[in-house]
């Protein structure tokens, strides 16, 4: 086997494995495709919250629990906790967008 | 006739209803304050400096007692000591406070050439990182000690938040923290107004709720609840907490700017700090 022949074959070998390592992490950790969709929903609804200033105060907690619950197998509290924080940034981002501009002193006071 | 008549009615009816939506800054500031003359018509006005030892006899007596042995003592001789320290360059606090340390009521003030409103912690790191030197952090430890000392020299200085004329923004970033102090937060769905106007002076669990005016006159402020001192976002963190909201940044743009309108409205108050409280 020529140098050339053993090179492109340990470059495609390689090349293999470091793209289905890569793979693997783009899917997650977790081998749980609905807690993993779950969990990201829920952080892309967090982001959405905070982009308004709407975020409550224990959706990040949230989050953290469900990962932890999932690194330990337990799905179902994970899945739980993520859509506790999902459901909680929903609230908080309309609740934020209902009153943006429109805010002012209140009818007590007139 | 009646057709003027009724062109007339409107116009003046449009026009009160543009005054109510855009209250001046001046507007606002009588409209609180009379507020809470009228609810607590008993109460000399510069005592609402006190929060809510003003209005709460029971709770005004322990304050007394602790008064008598301020617990904010070593800090403002810590900050003292700050003060008179020489930065690594030679300079020191006395380069960036021409009018010294007692300068409290000169903040928040708006900078135009910044383009945004400038507390009196934010001036202090400005001062420090202009000088080659670390910034302090904005909730807990020594930025207190300054802040107790430049208040404790300010004692006695009228709250004087002035929003200029000459810079839009300025009455922008006002409006902005208008707004967040009457925007519900949290999974309680609570206004700061809902708990400090139509509230005050009622019980919330152990607490009684001070009223708005007057609440930032004597930062940093030793909460017994605390075991220290800590600054105005430090409280303003503690209270969104309170309503299950989540806080944000110390001297970030939310906080710089509502804590403009909130001194704005306790104009004319005596400047007390650092306070006490349970
Ligand atoms: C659920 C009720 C509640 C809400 C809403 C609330 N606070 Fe408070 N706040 C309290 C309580 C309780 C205290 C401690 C007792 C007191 O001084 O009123 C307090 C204290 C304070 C103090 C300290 C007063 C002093 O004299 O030391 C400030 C300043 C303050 N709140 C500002 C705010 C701002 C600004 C908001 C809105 C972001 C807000 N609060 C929302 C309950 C609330």
């Amino acid at each position: 086997m020529g140098v050339l022949l053993k090179y492109i074959l340990i470059s495609m070998v390689t090349t293999a494995m470091l793209l289905s390592a890569g793979l693997f992490a783009g899917v997650s950790a977790y081998d749980d495709t609905e807690f993993v969709n779950l969990l990201n929903t829920a952080k892309s609804a967090q982001k959405k919250a905070s982009s308004v200033g709407g975020e409550w105060r224990d959706v990040g907690k949230f989050i953290k629990e469900a990962e932890q619950a999932a690194a330990d197998g337990d799905f179902d509290r994970a899945k739980k906790l993520a859509q506790k924080a999902k459901t909680q940034s929903e609230l908080g981002y309309e609740q934020a967008v209902s009153q943006k501009g429109k805010a002012r002193n209140p009818s007590y006071l007139r | 006739m009646k057709n003027a008549l009724i062109a007339t009615v409107l116009v003046l009816a449009g026009s009160l209803f543009v005054q109510v939506l855009s209250a001046s800054p001046e507007d606002d500031v009588r409209l609180y304050q009379d507020y809470f003359k009228k609810r607590f018509p008993s109460i000399d006005f510069q005592e609402f400096a006190n929060g809510v030892y003003a209005i709460s006899a029971q709770q005004r007596e322990n304050w007394e007692a602790i008064e008598e042995f301020p617990p904010y003592e070593p800090f403002i001789e810590r900050g003292e000591s700050m003060w008179n320290t020489k930065f690594s360059n030679g300079r020191s606090y006395a380069d960036c406070f021409p009018n010294g340390p007692g300068s409290q009521h000169l903040y928040p003030q708006w900078s135009k050439e910044q383009g945004k409103v400038i507390t009196l912690a934010l001036a202090i790191n400005q001062c420090r990182e202009a000088n080659g030197e670390q910034p302090l952090k904005y909730m807990k430890g020594p930025i207190n000690d300054i802040l107790a000392y430049m208040a404790f020299e300010s004692r006695g200085q009228l709250t004087n938040v002035v929003i200029p004329a000459d810079d839009p923004r300025a009455l922008e970033a006002y409006e902005k923290g208008k707004e967040f102090y009457f925007t519900r937060r949290g999974q309680l769905n609570f206004s700061c107004d809902q708990c400090h106007f139509p509230n005050s002076g009622m019980n919330l669990r152990s607490d009684v709720l001070s009223p708005a005016v007057g609440q930032t006159t004597g930062w940093p402020v030793y909460r017994s609840g605390w075991g220290t001192l800590g600054t105005l976002h430090r409280r303003y963190s503690g209270c969104l907490k309170q309503v299950r909201a989540k806080p944000f940044a110390a001297q970030g743009e939310e906080y710089r700017n509502l804590e403009y309108f909130h001194t704005y409205m306790s104009n004319g108050i005596v400047l007390n700090g650092p306070a006490a409280r349970k």
